[in-house]
C-alpha cells in the first residue's frame, strides 16, 4: 500500500465515523426526546395514546390513594387542570401530597395516565427550574421553593 | 470569630494573587520569593477553609451558612462533610484545591523558572476570578445578626461516607485541569522547546486519576444510596463530569505521542484548554440552576450570570491566546494505515466526538426550550443509543494499540490476535446461546473480553516478563486496557442481564431467588443519633448453616423531615443481590429485588484504571 492510499482510507475512516455518529445523533434524538408538559397544556393538547412524556406539577392533595402495597393512584395538578396518575412500583421517598413530582409515562386512555416512572426531588423546597415558570404565571408559587 | 479569620485569609490570599499579577509587569521577582508569595496565599486560602471546618466542627452557629446546613447532633464526620455539602463551602472547597495545586507546582524542579512563573500567573490570574466570584456571590462566612442556637440540618441524602470524599476528589480532578490549562498557554507565550509537554503529561494524568476516582464513587454512591439499582442514569451532572473525562482521556492518550517525537502540540494546547473550559462549563451548569439535577444546591441567577462570565473569560482568553500564538512547528505527523500514530489519531476523534455527542443531549432542552419554548427531556437511551456506537471501533482497537509500532504498520503475531478474536466470538456466540441473545449484551462481552485476552497475549508476547517497577511502567498501558475491558464485562452483564423480581410479603413469609429460599424474618425500627431507621430484616439461604443476613429499609430525619430509602446489598463476587423494602399495606409489605450480575467488575475495573493512573505518574 503506498503512504497516499494508506492516508486516504484513514481520512475515509474518519469521515465515515463522523458521518455515522451525526446520523445516530440525528436518528436518537427523534426517538429518545420526551416532551415535558404541565396539566393545563395537556388539558389543550390532543392526547396520543401510549406516546412517552413527562408531566410536571403537584401531587394534589387528599389524591393519593394506595390500591396495593406496590400500586398507587394520584393525581397531578397545577391548580388549574389535573390528571388521574396510576403507577406500580415504589415511589420516591419525597413523594408526597402537596409536593412537586414529575412522572414519565403515556395516556392507557383519554383520563388515566400510566406512569412508568416518578421522580421527587431530594429538597423539600426543591423545585424543578422546568416548571418554575409555569408556576409563578399561575400564582401558585411559594416563596419557600429555591 | 473563625469566621473572621477565614474571610480575612480569603481577602489577603486574593490580594497577594493581585499583587503578583501586577507584579509581573510593574517590577521583577527574584524567583524564590515569587514562589514563597504563590506558597503564601496557599497556605492562606486553605486557613480560609480550614476555619470554615473549624466552624462545622463546633457547631457555630454565628456562620449564617453554618446555620443553614449544620445540626449539632450530626455525626463528626458529617459535620467536616458539610463544609463542602453546600454551595457557599464547595466553591472554597474549588479554591483551595486550585491553590494547592498552585503550591506544589511551585515545587517543580528541572523547568524553566520563566515558564513555571508564568504558568503560576496564570494559576493566580484564577484564583483572582473565583475568588472574586466566592468573596461576592457565595461569601460562605456571613454572620448571622441574631442569636441562633440550633441549625437547619444536612441533607440526609449526603450524609454518607462515600460522598463525604466524593466532592473533594471529584474537584481535585476538575480543578487539576486548571493547571494542565495554565501550562498549555504558558507554553504558547514562552514557546521555548518542548519541556512543557512533560509537566502537562504528568499533571493532566494526576487530574485524570482523581476525576476517575471522583465519578466512580460518585456513581457508586447512588447504586447503594439511591435505592433504584442503577449506578448511571445519564443525570446531566453526571453527563457534566463524563465530558472533562472523556477529553481528560483524549489529552492523555495525545500527550503519549510526544514520545514518539511527533507532538501535535497544537492539539494537545487545545486539548488542555478544552478539559479545563468543561470543567468550568459543568460548574456554571450545575450551580446557575439551568440544569434540573439532585447536585443544584440552589438557583440563584446571579451566580450563574458571574461563573458564565468566568467561563467566557477563561474559554474566551485560552482560545484567544491558542488562536493567536502558534506553537512552535513540529514535524508532520507519521500517518499510516495502522499505525501508533494513526490509531491514536482514530481514538481522539472518537473520544472528541463521544465528548460533543454527551454535550449536545446535556444541552439540548435549553437550547428547543430558548428557541421553542418547549421542554422535552432527553432521557439514558439516548446517550446508550449515541455514545455507546461511536465508542465501540475505539474498544476494538484499544486492546492492540499499545503494541502498535510508531513508524511500519506491521502488527507483530498478527495471526495470534486474528485466531484468538475469531476463537472468541465463537466462545460468546455460544454463552449468548444458551442465555436469552441479546445484541448489546454479545456485542459488550465480545468487546470486553477481547480487551482482556488481547492486551494479556500482548504483554506475554511482546515484553519479557519480570517483577521490578520498570516492568510495570512497561505494561502499564495494557494493564489499564485490561481494567477497561473488565469494567465494560461488568457494566454489560449488569446493566443488560438485569433481572428484577417483586414480592409481596408478610414477616414470616419465605420466597425463592434463584433456587435459594429466603426468609422475610420481621420489620425492626429503632432510633439513631440523629435519625429513625426502619429496618426489614431478610435471611438470605436458609437453608445453608451459614446464612446472610440483609437489612433494607428507610431512615427518617426529623431535623429536615426527610426520608432516605437504604437498600439491602449481598455483594457476592459474581452478582449483587439488591433488595429495596417498597410500602407496605395490611401488614403485606412490597419488596423489589434486582439481581445484578458483576457488578463488581465495574468498580474492580475502575480500580485497576486508577491504579495504572498511580502508575504512570510515578518517576522511572
Amino acid at each position: 500500500m503506498s503512504l497516499r492510499f494508506q492516508r486516504l482510507l484513514l481520512i475515509l475512516l474518519t469521515l465515515v465515523i463522523i458521518l455515522s455518529a451525526v446520523l445516530l445523533i440525528l436518528y436518537n434524538t427523534r426517538e429518545n426526546v420526551s416532551y415535558f408538559y404541565t396539566p393545563s397544556e395537556i388539558d389543550k393538547l390532543d392526547i396520543v395514546i401510549n406516546e412517552t412524556i413527562r408531566i410536571g406539577g403537584f401531587v394534589e392533595n387528599d389524591s393519593f390513594n394506595k390500591i396495593s402495597s406496590n400500586s398507587f393512584k394520584f393525581k397531578i395538578t397545577d391548580e388549574k387542570a389535573s390528571i388521574l396518575v396510576t403507577f406500580n412500583g415504589i415511589l420516591p421517598d419525597l413523594f408526597r401530597e402537596g409536593q412537586g413530582a414529575v412522572i414519565e409515562g403515556a395516556f392507557v386512555n383519554k383520563d388515566i395516565f400510566n406512569a412508568t416512572n416518578v421522580f421527587a426531588k431530594h429538597d423539600e423546597n426543591y423545585m424543578p427550574a422546568s416548571i418554575k415558570e409555569d408556576l409563578k404565571n399561575t400564582g401558585y408559587w411559594n416563596k419557600k421553593y429555591k | 470569630m473563625s469566621s473572621l479569620v477565614g474571610f480575612f485569609s480569603l481577602v489577603f490570599a486574593i490580594g497577594i494573587n493581585f499583587y503578583l499579577f501586577l507584579s509581573r509587569y510593574i517590577f521583577k521577582f527574584q524567583k524564590q520569593k515569587f514562589n514563597l508569595f504563590i506558597r503564601l496565599s496557599s497556605l492562606l486560602t486553605l486557613l480560609s477553609f480550614f476555619s470554615l471546618m473549624y466552624a462545622y466542627v463546633v457547631s457555630d452557629f454565628s456562620n449564617y451558612n453554618v446555620f443553614q446546613n449544620s445540626h449539632s447532633n450530626k455525626p463528626l464526620i458529617y459535620k467536616i462533610s458539610g463544609t463542602w455539602g453546600n454551595h457557599e463551602g464547595s466553591m472554597l472547597l474549588w479554591l483551595s484545591i486550585l491553590s494547592i495545586f498552585s503550591f506544589f507546582f511551585s515545587f517543580t524542579k528541572n523547568i524553566d523558572a520563566g515558564f513555571q512563573r508564568l504558568t503560576l500567573i496564570i494559576q493566580s490570574l484564577l484564583h483572582i476570578l473565583f475568588g472574586l466570584f466566592i468573596i461576592f456571590t457565595s461569601n460562605p462566612f456571613l454572620v448571622n445578626s441574631i442569636l441562633i442556637n440550633e441549625g437547619l440540618g444536612l441533607n440526609p441524602i449526603l450524609q454518607d461516607p462515600g460522598l463525604a470524599v466524593h466532592p473533594p476528589i471529584l474537584y481535585a480532578g476538575y480543578v487539576g485541569y486548571s493547571i494542565v490549562f495554565s501550562i498549555a498557554i504558558a507554553g504558547l507565550f514562552q514557546n521555548t522547546d518542548d519541556e512543557w509537554l512533560y509537566v502537562a503529561k504528568k499533571w493532566s494524568m494526576i487530574s485524570w486519576t482523581f476525576l476517575t476516582g471522583g465519578i466512580a464513587l460518585g456513581s457508586y454512591w447512588a447504586y447503594y444510596e439511591l435505592g433504584w439499582g442503577g449506578w448511571w442514569f445519564w443525570d446531566p451532572v453526571e453527563n457534566i463530569s463524563l465530558m472533562p473525562w472523556i477529553a481528560g482521556l483524549a489529552l492523555v492518550h495525545s500527550l503519549m505521542m510526544v514520545r514518539g517525537e511527533q507532538a501535535i502540540k497544537k492539539w494537545i494546547v487545545f486539548l488542555s484548554i478544552l478539559c479545563f473550559s468543561l470543567s468550568v462549563f459543568g460548574t456554571f451548569l450545575v450551580r446557575s440552576g439551568i440544569l434540573t439535577s439532585v447536585h443544584s444546591f440552589a438557583a440563584d441567577a446571579s451566580r450563574g450570570i458571574f461563573i458564565l462570565l468566568i467561563f467566557f473569560i477563561v474559554t474566551g482568553f485560552g482560545f484567544l491566546v491558542f488562536l493567536l500564538k502558534e506553537p512552535n512547528k513540529s514535524n508532520p505527523l507519521n500517518l499510516l494505515f495502522i499505525n501508533k500514530v494513526s490509531a491514536l489519531v482514530i481514538n481522539n476523534i472518537l473520544m472528541i466526538i463521544a465528548t460533543l455527542t454527551i454535550l449536545l443531549g446535556t444541552i439540548y432542552p435549553i437550547i428547543i426550550e430558548v428557541l421553542y419554548n418547549k421542554r422535552i427531556s432527553v432521557g439514558g437511551p439516548y446517550f446508550n443509543a449515541t455514545v455507546i456506537p461511536i465508542m465501540i471501533p475505539g474498544f476494538l482497537l484499544m486492546s492492540i494499540a499499545p503494541i502498535l509500532s510508531w513508524q511500519t504498520n506491521k502488527i507483530n503475531n498478527s495471526k495470534k490476535y486474528v485466531l484468538a478474536f475469531i476463537i472468541l466470538s465463537v466462545l460468546v456466540l455460544i454463552q449468548s446461546y444458551f442465555l436469552d441473545f441479546n445484541t448489546w449484551g454479545f456485542v459488550g462481552l465480545l468487546l470486553g473480553f477481547w480487551i482482556i485476552l488481547a492486551s494479556i497475549i500482548a504483554i506475554f508476547s511482546s515484553y519479557k516478563i519480570k517483577i521490578n517497577i520498570k516492568f510495570f511502567k512497561i505494561i502499564n498501558p495494557h494493564v489499564a486496557h485490561i481494567g477497561v475491558g473488565i469494567a465494560i464485562v461488568g457494566i454489560t452483564c449488569s446493566s443488560v442481564f438485569q433481572n428484577e423480581l417483586d414480592f409481596n410479603l408478610s414477616e414470616g413469609d419465605k420466597f425463592n431467588i434463584n433456587g435459594k429460599t429466603v426468609l422475610f424474618e420481621k420489620i425492626e425500627t429503632t432510633n439513631q443519633t440523629n435519625f429513625q431507621s426502619l429496618r426489614g430484616k431478610f435471611l438470605f439461604d436458609i437453608e445453608k448453616n451459614q446464612s446472610k443476613e440483609i437489612e433494607a429499609g428507610k431512615n427518617y430525619y426529623p431535623v429536615s423531615k426527610m426520608i432516605t430509602s437504604e437498600a439491602g446489598i449481598l455483594h457476592q463476587w459474581n452478582k449483587d443481590i439488591y433488595f429495596i423494602l417498597g410500602d407496605q399495606k395490611d401488614n403485606e409489605w412490597f419488596v423489589k429485588v434486582l439481581i445484578n450480575p458483576f457488578v463488581s467488575f465495574i468498580w474492580l475495573g475502575v480500580i485497576i484504571m486508577i491504579y495504572s493512573g498511580l502508575i504512570a505518574v510515578t518517576r522511572r
